[in-house]
């Protein structure tokens, strides 16, 4: 009897249920872009600032040796358009860029934020120091590769 | 990351629940366990307390079932499980929001360790388990960090479907008639889970929280039928014998 008694015992105990939950570490979802010229990777030697319409934060702000860029996307527009703005010793260089995206909620759990993942579907831009930008990787996630390549004019332009 | 405290706990359970099952089995006559069980020992039914418990007590998640399960010669018991798996969650800091409602079914075989007929059982477990759900995610206000906006997010009847498999061990003590009490801890592997894109289900009718792979258990009252029709086998096989004895004896000069 005893033995039973226990048996209904340790059954109820049972009962009570541990709980955990564990959400994504590293959940910053960014658009990841690099400097090229003539083919190879470089950095931007002079003060760079981009901002984004729509918006008064700076996303980056008088930055010098830029070689990478880490870029927040909007969450819920189709289009963003971001100003890249160069000074280089009282020179002034402006170049507007379109970035067209389709976004998609990303939902882990009622615990975790939820985030918005997005998919680059165009970009293109003013010119005026930036040749072109081409699309590396569509896919704006919790990854951290590059999605652009942004291409400058040659230096001997 | 962390890890469910559940599996160190009930594994010290288990052992105790072992051992008092070998401390009851001492008691027994060894007449009892000596008798052959028939093809068709019985019929039992059961239903989890864990679930409706969870449920009664106004858990945010729970799985509600019954089983109907064979018994073949006290030793394979195939059996089928049928629930409703119940989850309404939110967030306590994302505000997120999760809701399904839907049944789920399970088929599979215990096998019964224990060859002694003593009334106590040890189960191996085995069960394919099957579920296809809708659910809803919502949130009432996603902020975008940066541009300022503010949008509330409500999906509504996302389907999705998900088979696991679970593996496991379970006692079972006899505890009055035909009434069994037991237990049960299972693994549960996830062999497959398709939702649309985005939003996947925090929870599983069924199989529980959605990962990979987990824990769960059950505690089950059972209703095992299957006792009488032994009992009456038995009595039948020994009046028989009886009877031939009782020939045997007559034709004797």
């Amino acid at each position: 009897m005893r033995q039973r008694l226990l048996f209904i015992l340790s059954s109820l105990v049972l009962l009570a249920a541990c709980e955990s939950y564990d959400c994504t570490l590293y959940n910053a979802v960014n658009m990841y872009g690099a400097f090229y010229q003539d083919g190879k990777a470089v950095a931007i030697n002079d003060t760079l600032t981009i901002t984004a319409c729509g918006t008064d934060a700076v996303l980056l702000n008088r930055s010098v040796g830029t070689a990478q860029l880490t870029l927040p996307l909007s969450y819920w527009q189709d289009e963003d358009t971001l100003v890249f703005s160069i000074n280089s010793n009282g020179y002034f260089f402006q170049d507007t860029v379109w970035i067209t995206k389709t976004n998609l909620v990303h939902y882990e759990s009622p615990d975790c934020p939820a985030k918005l993942f997005h998919t680059i579907q165009d970009v293109r831009s003013t010119h005026d120091f930036i040749e072109s930008i081409s699309i590396t990787r569509p896919s704006v996630n919790y990854e951290t590769t590059e999605n652009l390549q942004i291409h400058l004019y040659s230096a001997s332009d | 990351m962390k890890r469910p405290r559940t599996c160190r706990f009930t594994c010290i359970l288990l052992l105790i629940s072992l051992a008092c099952l070998s401390l009851q089995a001492k008691g027994k006559p060894k007449q009892k366990d000596k008798e052959k069980a028939p093809l068709l020992s019985g019929i039992a039914v059961s239903a989890d307390l864990v679930g409706f418990a969870m449920k009664a007590m106004g858990a945010k998640f729970a799985n509600m079932e019954v089983s109907a399960r064979l018994n073949l010669y006290d030793k394979f018991f195939p059996a089928a499980d049928l629930g409703i798996g119940d989850c309404h969650r939110e967030g306590a800091e994302s505000g997120n929001t999760f809701s399904t409602t839907a049944p789920y079914m399970r088929f599979g075989i215990d096998y019964n360790f224990n060859k002694k007929h003593n009334g106590n059982r040890l189960f191996g477990l085995f069960r394919y388990g099957f579920s296809s759900f809708k659910y809803d995610i919502g949130n009432p206000s996603i902020s975008d960090p940066v541009y300022g906006t503010t949008i509330p997010l409500v999906i509504d009847g996302e389907k999705a479907t998900a088979q696991w498999l679970e593996f496991g061990a379970a006692v079972e003590t006899k505890l009055w008639s035909f009434v069994r009490l037991g237990w049960s801890i299972r693994y549960k592997a996830r062999l497959s889970l398709s939702h649309p894109d985005g939003g996947e289900p925090y929870f599983v009718p069924g199989y529980g929280k959605n990962d990979g792979n987990g824990w769960g258990g059950t505690v089950t009252v059972v209703f095992d039928v299957g006792q009488n029709i032994m009992k009456a086998k038995n009595k039948k096989k020994e009046r028989e014998k009886q009877k031939n004895n009782i020939y045997h004896a007559d034709e004797k000069p």
